[in-house]
């Protein structure tokens, strides 16, 4: 019996191991995806962990692969899980010390859109955060330069939301000419 | 070609004069060297860069002088989706252009939006400049494309002035 409690144990990744150990109030739920760990984390503690996931030398996930958000207001099933937390803010992160991939995400409530930005830790976050703003509206706090990166600056709205219409409310029809720097 | 070979049998000429308007030399060598302005975008580019390259030689048609400055060139090729962003940059470069200047709009996207019926693109470039010649595919195939250049060839000989121009004047 205890000899197969530890073969389970040993099974279980390293990455879940750690942060159960340093970061378990920070941990809202853990999940595997099609091979790929997922933790959730608590929008307060999100720097800190992945500040930890970054800086420990035995997880090393120096490569952020990825930072995106899911608007998540029409799948009830998913907003009942985190307290109706409309955006889950995600980062894929990968870790060349043979700890593979991680994906962290966080839960963004509709009402305080701000979440810490990572461009502290990931100078390659500056790019993805301001995409993430300009298609979902999430406030990257700590971001030094936060502005659209694919729709032209004076665009109105967030266009990957859920209640942006797929048509757009007219912009393709009439749109500034002289307003841009081109 | 619209150049009339005459003095056949008038004496000394023999046959060396020949008779024409101004016009029709100048379009004659208007639509011999048309030089391609390349706006490409998306996938049309791909299949125009095989139509400059040599299995379809577009120089054939006297049209391989590509130029990426607009302010050479006289036939604006719009390969690709125009996204609301990228319309601006368009317009800039269709109107530094000299006159006479041609207009193909490329494939699906470039005409009408193609399959892409979103918020950010436009949907058909000739809402804001003029287009001479479409083409209809997504991508067109390499001899579209030439068949568009003969096409803009035609109204050049024609003595048609460019869309921009009746644009204008209208």
């Amino acid at each position: 019996m205890n000899e197969e409690k530890e073969v389970e144990e040993q099974s279980k990744p390293l990455v879940l191991e750690k942060l159960e150990t340093h970061h378990s109030d920070a941990l809202l739920a853990q999940d595997e995806a099609r091979g790929t760990i997922v933790v959730v984390v608590r929008k307060d503690q999100a720097y800190a962990v992945l500040e930890y996931l970054k800086t420990d030398p035995e997880l090393a996930y120096t490569y952020l692969v990825d930072v995106t958000a899911v608007d998540n207001s029409q799948m009830e099933s998913e907003l009942m899980q985190f307290d109706y937390a409309r955006f889950m803010v995600v980062y894929q992160l990968y870790s060349y010390q043979g700890q593979g991939r991680v994906r962290v995400k966080v839960p963004v409530h509709e009402n305080d859109l701000s979440i810490t930005s990572v461009t502290g830790l990931w100078q390659g976050a500056n790019w993805l955060e301001r995409e993430t703003y300009d298609m979902f509206g999430i406030n990257f706090d700590g971001h030094p330069d936060l502005r659209r990166i694919l729709m032209p600056d004076d665009f109105e709205g967030h266009p990957l939301r859920k209640d942006y219409p797929l048509r757009g409310r007219g912009e393709r029809e009439r749109f500034n000419f002289d307003k841009q720097n081109v | 070609m619209g150049l009339d070979f005459v003095g056949q049998g008038a004496g000394q000429t023999d046959g060396n004069i020949i008779t024409t308007t101004i016009d029709k030399v100048v379009n004659w060598g208007r639509k011999n060297s048309l030089w391609p302005m390349p706006f490409g975008t998306a996938c049309c580019a791909i299949e125009m860069m095989a139509t400059l390259a040599s299995k379809f030689d577009l120089s054939r048609f006297g049209s391989e002088a590509i130029r990426f400055s607009p302010r050479q060139s006289d036939l604006l090729i719009v390969s690709g989706r125009i996204s609301i962003k990228m319309m601006p940059v368009l317009k800039r470069i269709y109107d530094q252009m000299p006159d006479p200047k041609w207009v193909i709009s490329m494939g699906a996207c470039a005409s009408c939006g193609g399959v892409f019926d979103t918020y950010t693109l436009i949907q058909g470039v000739d809402q804001f400049i003029p287009v001479d010649v479409y083409i209809p595919g997504c991508p067109p195939r390499p001899e579209d494309l030439i068949d568009a250049v003969l096409q803009v060839q035609q109204k050049i000989t024609s003595g048609a002035s460019p869309k921009g121009v009746e644009v204008i004047y209208e």
